[in-house]
């Protein structure tokens, strides 16, 4: 109960302070928009000499492209980011001696900026998709998207706060912050789904925890799920969700304490 | 030649800060590189399904993205720079320091954000375009010769876009998301302007002429039928001329407040 208290406390306090800044979150109403249109001109291009590609009609790349610019603005983090920050600031000392779990901290402050980012970028950009492009961005199984979306939320939350943890080890992680994050997005199937790539590489990516940010909650979404040859019903692919979050969880624990061990508080 | 000296300074003392960790130096260089290689690698997996853009080979599509990058490649450690510059000064209140030396600020700002990291991008626009170009028939003279013409339009758009950028982050402050506007808006240029319809090609050539910037040249090497090559010229100068004295009422409403 003191946890939630913590919780809604830090995050409406991060509501309220980027509320100061909302007009630059506002840009996605211009820039979500565009680039969709831009994969609207390119797939109507493609599909005029096609019916399908790799199995899709050019509704379905669409709402593919709708539903990932949708999950796009429900879990942006950027954890890892401002963990670098307090590493190589040493201002994290002053977070290590409060009371509470940093991590928790930090995820408190993603779900205050994401609820603000939910009236400002997620409902305004879904309905531009809905009435401009006639994008009926309705999910197949709402109970089991919203359990799938809450999940990839963690997941973004988990796999960007481990890519920060890198400050720990590196004076600058800049460079290799950047390098994950690319890593991360292109396995996640944000530019392009992943069952369009070779079948070699869907297998390696079947196993790594990337498909989970993106690719799975889209295929909730659309209520089928297919990745290298495998076939899974939509409970069992949030079920193996639920695991990879865990897992992500305890790799997270394992690589805070080990950095620790390395944090000296004198920053860089 | 003392502005190509002070300029020459610029880099020199801009790697230099860079090669106090030559690790993330490289790795930064090679991620420029990387990010700038998802449009091209998404067109290869596209034309790997047996998928195409109508009209255009897979090269051809690689070229227009190449030439993209290579004009990326010549802009963003030389100039473009000028724009996180813009940010970061004006956030922190010393873009004052600029306007007190003798010098124009415009050239100081240009001069103080040389960025060594980006050269990944030019490497990589390079050696796209070789990849690409040898892959197609062999463009005569006269495709040449138009060809550096729309190049360095391409690069003059940049640094319109660089002015752009910069004039609105004197009055936006903090506002790095400028990027993301510049994306979108560039965007266009990365694909054949035939997959648009009329009236989008209409403003990507005669209202903000970003077709300069990658489709326009490539269309033009690969002696693809090209209309108002000169008209877009003029157009980019326009271009360019607003974008300057759009800087310039913007540095006029410069508080020197931070934020």
């Amino acid at each position: 109960m003191r946890a939630i208290r913590l919780m809604r406390a830090v995050s409406l306090a991060t509501y309220k302070e980027s509320s100061a800044f909302r007009s630059q979150m506002a840009i996605s109403i211009l820039t979500g928009p565009v680039f969709f249109l831009i994969q609207f001109f390119i797939w109507s291009a493609v599909f005029s000499v096609r019916d399908t590609v790799n199995g899709m009609t050019l509704d379905q790349i669409l709402l593919y492209y709708g539903v990932v610019a949708m999950i796009g603005f429900l879990t942006f983090d950027f954890s890892d980011w401002e963990l670098q920050d307090l590493v190589h600031s040493g201002k994290l000392v002053t977070f290590l001696l409060r009371p509470v779990s940093y991590r928790f901290y930090s995820i408190s402050v993603k779900i205050g900026h994401r609820m603000l980012a939910f009236w400002i970028e997620v409902i305004p950009v879904y309905l531009i998709f809905y009435f401009l492009f006639g994008i009926k961005m309705v999910p197949h199984h709402l109970g089991w998207f919203i359990v799938s979306i809450t999940l990839s939320f963690i997941m973004v939350f988990l796999v960007n706060f481990c890519i920060g943890m890198s400050s720990f080890w590196l004076m600058r992680a800049q460079g290799v912050r950047r390098m994950f994050l690319l890593l991360k997005d292109v396995s996640a199937g944000v530019f392009i789904p992943l069952s369009f790539f070779p079948e070699v590489l869907q297998k390696v990516l079947f196993f790594l925890p990337f498909q989970f940010i993106a690719y799975v909650p889209n295929q909730v979404f659309l209520g089928s799920y297919q990745l290298a040859g495998y076939s899974l019903s939509i409970p069992m692919i949030v079920g193996l969700q639920v695991v990879a979050v865990l897992i992500m969880w305890g790799v997270s624990e394992w690589l805070w304490r080990l950095g620790l061990n390395k944090f000296t508080g004198v920053g860089t | 030649m003392s502005s190509i000296r002070l300029y020459m300074q610029g880099m020199k003392t801009s790697i230099a800060g860079r090669m106090t960790d030559r690790t993330d130096f490289l790795i930064s260089m090679l991620i420029m590189l990387l990010f700038d290689m998802i449009v091209p690698f998404v067109t290869v997996i596209i034309y790997s399904t047996g998928a195409s853009f109508p009209g255009w080979g897979l090269y051809e599509a690689l070229l227009i993205q190449a030439i993209f990058l290579l004009a990326k490649g010549l802009s963003f450690p030389f100039f473009f720079g000028m724009v996180w510059n813009t940010i970061e000064r004006v956030r922190g209140g010393t873009l004052d320091i600029l306007l007190v030396k003798p010098r124009h600020p415009l050239f100081m700002l240009i001069v103080t954000a040389f960025d060594a990291e980006d050269l990944g991008k030019l490497l990589g626009g390079a050696t796209l375009f070789v990849i690409a170009i040898s892959q197609v028939e062999m463009p005569g003279v006269l495709e040449w010769l138009m060809f550096t013409f729309l190049l360095m339009m391409a690069v003059i758009m940049f640094f319109a876009f660089a002015l752009l950028m910069s004039a609105v982050t004197i009055i936006w402050i903090g506002t790095f998301r400028v990027y993301e506007l510049f994306d979108a808006t560039t965007y266009f240029t990365l694909y054949p302007t035939s997959i648009f319809t009329k009236s989008f090609r209409t403003i990507i050539t005669m209202v903000i002429p970003v077709a300069a910037m990658g489709s326009m040249p490539a269309a033009v090497l690969l002696g693809k039928p090209v209309d108002g090559v000169a008209v877009v010229g003029a157009v980019v100068l326009i271009f360019l001329v607003l974008s300057y004295r759009f800087w310039l009422s913007m540095m006029k409403n410069y508080k020197s407040a931070g934020g």
